[in-house]
């Protein structure tokens, strides 16, 4: 069994070419938005506007500057599936399209899902969408076929200043937890990991070097597993269902006693 | 990039038009090195900086000479002794300049020997100087001057027409032919040549000596100048300037990086020459992690200078033949072009091999090697020019490949050229606006131009990609890198290296029996790059396109070999000789393929990681597989290196040679030691102490007597069009930059309120120039899928513009729409105590593709910098208003 | 702010709100006609068999439109077998692989039931031993009232386990959906039994029934916004307004007044209210779902 691979994602090195955004759709041979001929988003650089179906990668663009252009901030970040160690996207799929592979990443299996779209709801990152060409639910792969071939990431292999870094999740951490080390040590006081505790999520599998909050990047402070809900909600339904019952009881049955 | 301690980008947005070499600042970044990013807009290169500073698009000379003044005036840079040996010793500080000489300074804003241009040349009235100077004022104090009638020959040739002069052509002018014995041998021609060296004062304190005169010239360039002129806010100046100076020094080096935000000025050379002299000033060249680098554009456009596709040059940068300048017969040409010391005292060897390869057999001493065979040009024949005169029908004919000008450059201008030719050929991998501006441009579609009125016959040509057929790039940083051929193009697309070779054969086939002497040149002219059928392919190799030269043969032409041996080639260009012995098309290539089966362009050896080193096994750099040119500088008077962490190539005193981590850029046995002989020519009349061996007096030129048709020292001058008087001189922009008078080319007088903001275009990494290359793709234009104007939101309120909506920009040659993208990365300037706005457009789009958009290059004017003719796209103005 | 506000919505649309209105009536249709034939009046049984002969169909149509709404309609099928190996294919915490086995489970009896209820009313046929009072029957029923009530309830804890705002900030839409389908079915029932007179103690029995479920599907609403706390806000919008004057007002306020003032479950005012409460449960699915998906 191969060791757990993965993503670190040092945004403060990302460019924003959009290399990966333009190779992840090469290699996976992705339709573009409306054939190409989209609109200006008005949004920074920003056209693509999130992960879906058809973008499996998406660069972000948040453009920090004050009234007078003395503090100013363009951050950039790839932002991709996390490939979470407790992924709620998996639990959730009511066909096991979604599965866990031998590099310990989630992986759809695009013949077995029937675009229910559980899953879409379930992610707490709003990764995946439906692919309207196969009209399944779809999302990074973290290039599955390539990784079996030995091969990195197409992404990854075209980020130009590695901000995207592909590796074994063991051998990232370190290097990100010396990254976060050297900023903190040129006063860059707000760079910090996302993800790469276990306490989310168990450990996200592609997890981020970020420098403001995660709101910031759209990405959320706290995610959770959607089956968090499953106990209780069940029970208040279960608890409804005898509330209804003994309601129903009381109506049908003090009926016949009014009546008898 | 990656050894530099700092890295500054100006003139260039280097994340974004080169992502991939932007990696090696970032490396730096990572080892500590701080990157600054000077350019008006805050982009994704800004962002990777630690300091951006925001300038006024065309302000860049003022920014840089507040550099010079700086730096001149800090008591490190005037106290430490790295700075002051390198300075005096390498760099021409010592030198006296002719008392002729009067500087900007004096003249407020032109140097002396300014002289209204007179169209003397009829036949091509093109060449659009508003003025030209003689630069016989500007030259150096000989010591001929003292002691008069020594028997040094005069310098007595005037400049003509200098299309884009180099030392050797405006600033050598050579001794009347007759004078030297016609070669070969050319020694005593060249010998013939020599005059007395320059005068020096050591103590850099003769008023008239270089380092005086820059230090007087840049005085005026104080911080508070800097912000009048440039609008960069004064701390943030000084804070580049102290990152600078605090980067440079014997133990550590900053590099610059620009790419065609200094090129496309007016005076756009003028810029680059400064950032060489301050570079000069902090010893930041020849050093590793030092220098400026030029970051190239279009995939090998350093390979088209080489091999050139430049009209005034011809291979190896050697002069084009000019019938505008004593180039009448070969011998005046060596006369004229050839510098009697320094490298380029071997000019005969190098421009006689080129004959060689020219004519082959039919060049023979007796002959003059055919060089009367050979072209001459008769002006300015650059892009600009050549589309005034398709304009006034003096063209007849357009071969177009990979090139798309009905967008690129002066667009509407130039579809009215396309309209006025007889035929134009189009060969491209898409349908171009280029190849349908008959049908679909704007002012056909508008009934503007009619259809029926062009009569143009135009013809499309289906191009291979890259991929499809072996050959070189030649990159950035000089280096070859050999590509093979991967899949067989579609349909009847075919390499322009077919295309070429076929056209060729056929034209000589067609002047076979022609008897006209004009026609003896082609006639004489060697093709013989058809493929060896009985050459077998390796295994896995794609087989060549039928009717494809064989690119190993061309590349062999370009090496060189030896004229009575062909199979042997040549291995380096020391062994090239002048008298016919040796072919060799162009001598700086001489080396890549040193023997049969020996082709270094493809070598990829890289050192392990970790190790220091220039990476000398990877492809092939030219000249000599020389990564740092000029590199005898990394080490001191004594050959050391100046420090440990900065060492590059050093002497070994006991092997008694150079040696190093790259491939030193010197005589390798000449000590350090060594003394000029003043009689000798070649390097024996440079020192071991000059380490600038392509320079005449082997020293790096802070003032620039020759090569420069616009002056000795970079003085700022604001561009063709602009809102603000310039605040530094009376002279408001170049003297001689280039104008063509047209109807279409109305420019805007400073301050006219009607075109009050500053508007600059450039590139985006989504997109790719004229856009053919990437509009047609959808993965790309989704990601940029439309025009737009970014401005600020200070002037969007003004103008009452609000983000995405469509507003209408104007210049008086044209207006076009686009899309308001509003953003704080934009910010009004206040230049000269007034606000000034600034706007940025990208200019990727046009009339076909997936998305098309208005032509930006319809608003720019045609405008030009004198030395090399290139537009100034950079900085313009105009006015916005919401639609 | 809710970590839910980063996530995509899953666009369920009107099939799904239309699947959630159905089910919910099929459900409640069934838990509704087996408490009838289980505790009633034997006099009841007409609305006991109303009742199943609604589920059964309405069920059908809930796969017709749960089956249209996937990206792939031709593999429905996967959620019950494994593609690959023809495994069954059941995740017990994924409310939608439990709710597709539900929702078989459920068809199966609404279906016995159906054909147990096809017959005209009390006379033997050949599938009457499909319905109580028979053993087989009662079993039947009783285990289908339950199924009956997991079809009601269990979307709603399906939007639960999901990470999307609203859905997913409260425990609550099972319970709320459950009460809504009762009071929709109860209404359903009372419409079309409303033209037969002699079914009026049923009827009556019925509305008191609706009575009560109205005030806890009140009281069930009203906890949910507490539940969501300061996510709340997000209904102070178009939605909250539908939410409050389509779903509590005309849904509940008004046929809890209709229904109180109505003299007789056969008065025309009896039937409005029943026609508003169907119209209230559509709007709380129309709500629910959409408000989620909007943001
Ligand atoms: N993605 C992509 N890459 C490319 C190209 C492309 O089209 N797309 N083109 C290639 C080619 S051919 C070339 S030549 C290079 C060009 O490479 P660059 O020169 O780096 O590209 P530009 O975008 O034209 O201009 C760079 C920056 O100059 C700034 N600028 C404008 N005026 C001034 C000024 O007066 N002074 C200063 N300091 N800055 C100014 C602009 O704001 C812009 O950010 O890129 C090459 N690489
Ligand atoms: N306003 C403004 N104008 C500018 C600039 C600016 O910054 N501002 N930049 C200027 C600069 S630096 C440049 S380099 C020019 C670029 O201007 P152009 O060179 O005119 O523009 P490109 O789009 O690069 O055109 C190249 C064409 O070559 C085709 N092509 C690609 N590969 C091949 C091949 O192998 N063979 C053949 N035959 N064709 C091929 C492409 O499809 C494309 O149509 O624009 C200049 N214009
Ligand atoms: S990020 Fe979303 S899609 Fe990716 S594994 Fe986690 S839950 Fe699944
Ligand atoms: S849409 Fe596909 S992958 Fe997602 S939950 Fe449904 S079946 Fe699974
Ligand atoms: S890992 Fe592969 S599938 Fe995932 S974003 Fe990168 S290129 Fe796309
Ligand atoms: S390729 Fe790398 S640098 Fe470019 S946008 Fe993607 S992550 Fe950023
Ligand atoms: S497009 Fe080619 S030349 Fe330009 S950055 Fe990318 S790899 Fe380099
Ligand atoms: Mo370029």
């Amino acid at each position: 069994m191969p060791e757990p691979m993965g993503f670190y994602t040092d945004t403060t090195v990302c460019i924003g070419c959009k290399a990966c955004e333009v190779a992840c759709k090469e290699w996976n041979q992705l339709p573009a938005t409306n054939g190409g001929r989209s609109k200006l988003s008005g949004d920074s650089y920003d056209n693509t506007r999130r992960l879906d179906g058809i973008h499996w990668r998406h660069v972000k663009f948040i453009e920090q500057f004050d009234a007078e252009r003395r503090q100013g901030r363009w951050l950039m970040m790839s932002d991709v599936c996390k490939h979470c160690v407790r992924a709620g996207c998996l639990e959730v799929c009511p066909t096991g399209a979604i599965i866990r592979t031998e590099f310990d990443t989630v992986v759809i299996q695009s013949d077995v899902c029937n675009g229910c779209r559980d899953c879409i709801g379930a992610c707490p990152f709003g990764v995946i969408d439906i692919n309207p060409v196969s009209g399944t639910a779809q999302k990074c792969t973290l290039c599955y076929d390539r990784m079996r071939a030995g091969m990195t990431p197409a992404c990854a292999q075209a980020c130009p200043t590695a901000s995207i870094n592909f590796g074994p999740i063991r051998e990232l951490k370190q290097k990100a937890q010396a990254r976060v080390e050297q900023l903190h040590g040129r006063g860059e006081r707000g760079a910090y990991l996302y993800g790469a505790d276990e306490k989310m999520l168990g450990g996200l599998n592609s997890f981020y070097l970020l420098v403001d909050k995660p709101e910031v990047y759209g990405l959320p402070p706290d995610p959770k597993m959607p089956t968090r809900n499953l106990k209780r909600g069940s029970l208040w339904s279960a608890l409804g269902a005898v509330v209804v019952g003994v309601v129903g009881l009381i109506s049908l049955r003090s009926r016949r006693d009014v009546n008898v | 990039m990656a050894d530099s301690d700092c890295v500054i980008v100006m003139g260039s947005n280097m994340a974004e038009c080169h992502p991939v070499a932007f990696r090696w600042p970032m490396l730096a970044k990572a080892r500590g090195a701080k990157i600054i990013h000077v350019d008006p807009r805050f982009t994704r290169t800004s962002a990777m900086a630690d300091i951006h500073a925001p300038i006024r698009a065309g302000s860049d000379l003022a920014f840089l000479g507040g550099l010079v003044n700086y730096v001149m005036n800090s008591p490190r840079w005037s106290s430490e002794p790295f700075f002051k040996t390198f300075v005096l010793n390498y760099t021409n500080a010592a030198t006296i300049v002719s008392d002729e000489f009067k500087d900007a300074e004096d003249l407020d804003g032109v140097f002396s020997g300014l002289k209204e241009y007179t169209e003397k040349i009829k036949e091509w009235p093109l060449n659009a100087f508003l003025g030209q100077y003689d630069s016989k004022s500007w030259q150096y104090a000989t010591a001929q001057d003292a002691q008069a009638g020594s028997g040094w020959k005069a310098n007595t040739q005037q400049s003509g027409e200098q299309p884009a002069g180099d030392e050797r052509s405006s600033g050598q002018r050579g001794a009347p032919a007759q004078a030297a014995p016609p070669g070969p041998p050319f020694e005593p021609l060249v010998k013939g040549l020599l005059k007395p060296p320059a005068r020096r004062d050591p103590t850099l304190a003769d008023p008239r000596c270089v380092f005086q005169i820059v230090k007087r010239h840049f005085a005026r360039y104080t911080p508070e100048m800097v912000e009048r002129v440039t609008g960069c806010p004064r701390d943030t100046f000084l804070k580049v300037a102290e990152t600078l100076l605090a980067s440079s020094g014997a133990d550590r080096t900053t590099s610059f990086a620009y790419a065609v935000a200094w090129t496309q000025h007016t005076n756009g050379p003028q810029i680059i020459g400064c950032a060489a002299l301050l570079q000069l000033l902090l010893g930041n060249v020849g050093r590793p992690g030092a220098g400026i680098m030029a970051l190239r554009g279009h995939a090998s456009i350093q390979g088209s200078t080489d091999i050139p596709t430049l009209y005034h040059s011809i291979h190896g940068y050697m002069s084009h033949p000019s019938a505008l300048k004593k180039h009448d017969t070969l011998a005046n040409w060596l006369a004229a072009e050839t510098s009697a010391r320094g490298y380029w005292a071997n000019t005969p060897k190098f421009m006689i091999s080129y004959m060689k390869s020219m004519y082959g057999e039919a060049a023979t001493r007796d002959n003059d090697f055919g060089y009367e065979w050979h072209p001459k040009i008769i002006g300015d024949h650059s892009h600009l020019p050549m589309f005034v005169a398709m304009n006034e029908g003096r063209v007849k004919g357009m071969l177009c490949i990979g090139q798309n000008p009905a967008t690129s450059i002066n667009a509407l201008v130039e579809r009215r050229g396309l309209g006025k030719l007889e035929w134009l050929v189009v060969k491209d991998n898409w349908v171009t606006e280029t190849a349908t501006f008959w049908k679909t441009a704007p002012e056909v579609k508008s009934g503007t131009v009619k259809l029926g009125d062009i009569k143009t016959e135009v013809f499309f040509f289906p191009s291979a990609q890259v991929a499809e057929y072996d050959g070189s790039f030649t990159n950035t940083q000089r280096m070859l890198q050999w590509h093979y051929k991967a899949a067989e193009p579609p349909g009847d697309c075919r390499s322009d290296l077919w295309f070429t070779h076929q056209l060729a054969k056929r034209l000589k086939q067609m002047y076979a029996n022609s008897t006209a002497p004009r026609d003896a040149g082609f006639k004489a002219l060697t093709w013989d790059f058809d493929p060896d059928p009985s050459l077998p392919h390796e295994p896995g190799e794609v087989p060549p396109t039928a009717g494809d030269p064989d690119g190993l043969k061309i590349l062999k032409e370009i090496n060189g070999y030896y004229s009575d041996e062909p199979t042997k080639h040549v291995a380096s260009f020391g062994d090239l000789k002048d008298d016919g012995s040796t072919t060799c098309a162009s001598w700086i290539y001489c080396g890549v393929f040193p023997a049969p089966g020996q082709n270094r362009s493809a070598s990829r050896k890289a050192d392990p990681p970790g190790t220091p080193g220039a990476q000398l096994g990877w492809g092939y750099a030219w000249p000599a597989n020389r990564r740092i040119m000029y590199n005898r500088a990394s080490a001191d008077l004594n050959g050391r290196p100046w420090s440990e962490r900065k060492k590059w190539v050093w002497w070994d005193g006991e092997q008694k040679k150079w040696v190093g981590l790259d491939v030193p850029d010197f005589a390798a046995t000449k000590p350090p030691t060594a003394k000029a002989n003043p009689d000798a020519i070649g390097l024996d009349g440079l020192s071991g102490t000059d380490p600038f061996i392509m320079k005449t007096d082997g020293k790096g030129w802070l003032y620039v007597p020759s090569g420069l048709v616009d002056g000795p020292l970079p003085t700022h001058y604001e561009p063709a069009e602009s809102p603000v008087r310039n605040p530094l001189y009376k002279q408001q922009a170049s003297p001689v930059y280039k104008y063509w008078k047209r109807e279409d080319n109305a420019l805007v007088q400073p301050g006219d309120s009607r075109f009050p903001i500053v508007i600059t275009t450039y590139r985006l990494t989504e997109h790719y120039l004229a856009g053919a290359m990437s509009r047609f793709n959808p993965w790309l234009t989704e990601l940029q899928p439309e025009l737009f104007i970014e401005m600020s939101p200070e002037l969007a309120a003004e103008k009452s513009i609000a983000n995405l909506d469509w507003v209408r920009v104007s210049t008086p040659r044209s207006s076009i729409r686009a899309k308001a993208l509003v953003t704080r990365r934009l910010r009004p300037f206040t230049i000269d105590g007034r606000v000034v706005h600034h706007v940025g457009m990208p200019w990727h789009w046009g009339y076909e593709g997936l998305v098309t958009g208005d032509v930006v290059n319809e608003l720019t004017s045609l405008v030009a910098d004198p030395n090399v003719s290139i537009h100034e796209g950079k900085a313009f103005v105009c006015n916005v208003e919401k639609v | 702010m809710s970590s839910t506000f980063f996530t995509e919505p899953p666009h369920w649309r009107w099939l799904i709100i239309l699947y959630f209105f159905i089910g919910g009536l099929a459900g409640g249709c069934y838990f509704l006609a087996s408490m009838i034939d289980l505790v009633g009046r034997p006099t009841d049984r007409p609305l006991a068999r109303l009742g199943y002969l609604i589920a059964f169909p309405a069920v059908v149509v809930c796969g017709i439109l749960l089956i249209a709404d996937l990206g792939r309609p031709e593999r429905f099928w996967h959620m019950l077998l494994q593609s690959a190996t023809w495994r069954p294919m059941l995740k017990t915490y994924s409310p939608m692989s439990f709710g597709a086995w539900g929702l078989l489970v459920f068809s199966a009896f609404a279906f016995l039931s159906f054909l147990g209820a096809l017959g005209e009313d009390e006379r033997r046929h050949r599938f009457s031993f499909l319905r109580p009072p028979s053993v087989i029957g009662t079993i039947v029923s009783a285990l289908g009232g339950l199924a009956g009530f997991f079809l009601a309830s269990y979307t709603g804890v399906l939007l639960a386990v999901t990470n999307r705002p609203i859905w997913s900030d409260t425990t609550l839409l099972g319970a709320v959906f459950l009460v809504s389908s009762a009071s929709t079915s109860i209404a359903l029932l009372m419409l079309l039994g409303s033209r037969r007179v002699f079914l009026v103690g049923g009827l009556r029995a019925l509305a008191r029934f609706d009575t009560f479920v109205l005030v806890l599907e009140l009281i069930t609403l009203v906890a949910l916004v507490v539940s969501l706390g300061s996510l709340a806000r997000v209904w102070l919008s178009a939605w909250g307004a539908l939410l409050l004057l389509g779903v509590v007002g005309i849904g509940i306020i008004v046929p809890l007044i209709l229904e109180v003032r109505a003299h007789s479950p056969l008065s025309a005012s009896a039937r409005a209210a029943a026609v508003l409460v169907l119209v209230g449960g559509f709007l709380l699915r129309v709500v629910i779902v959409l408000s989620s998906e909007a943001i």
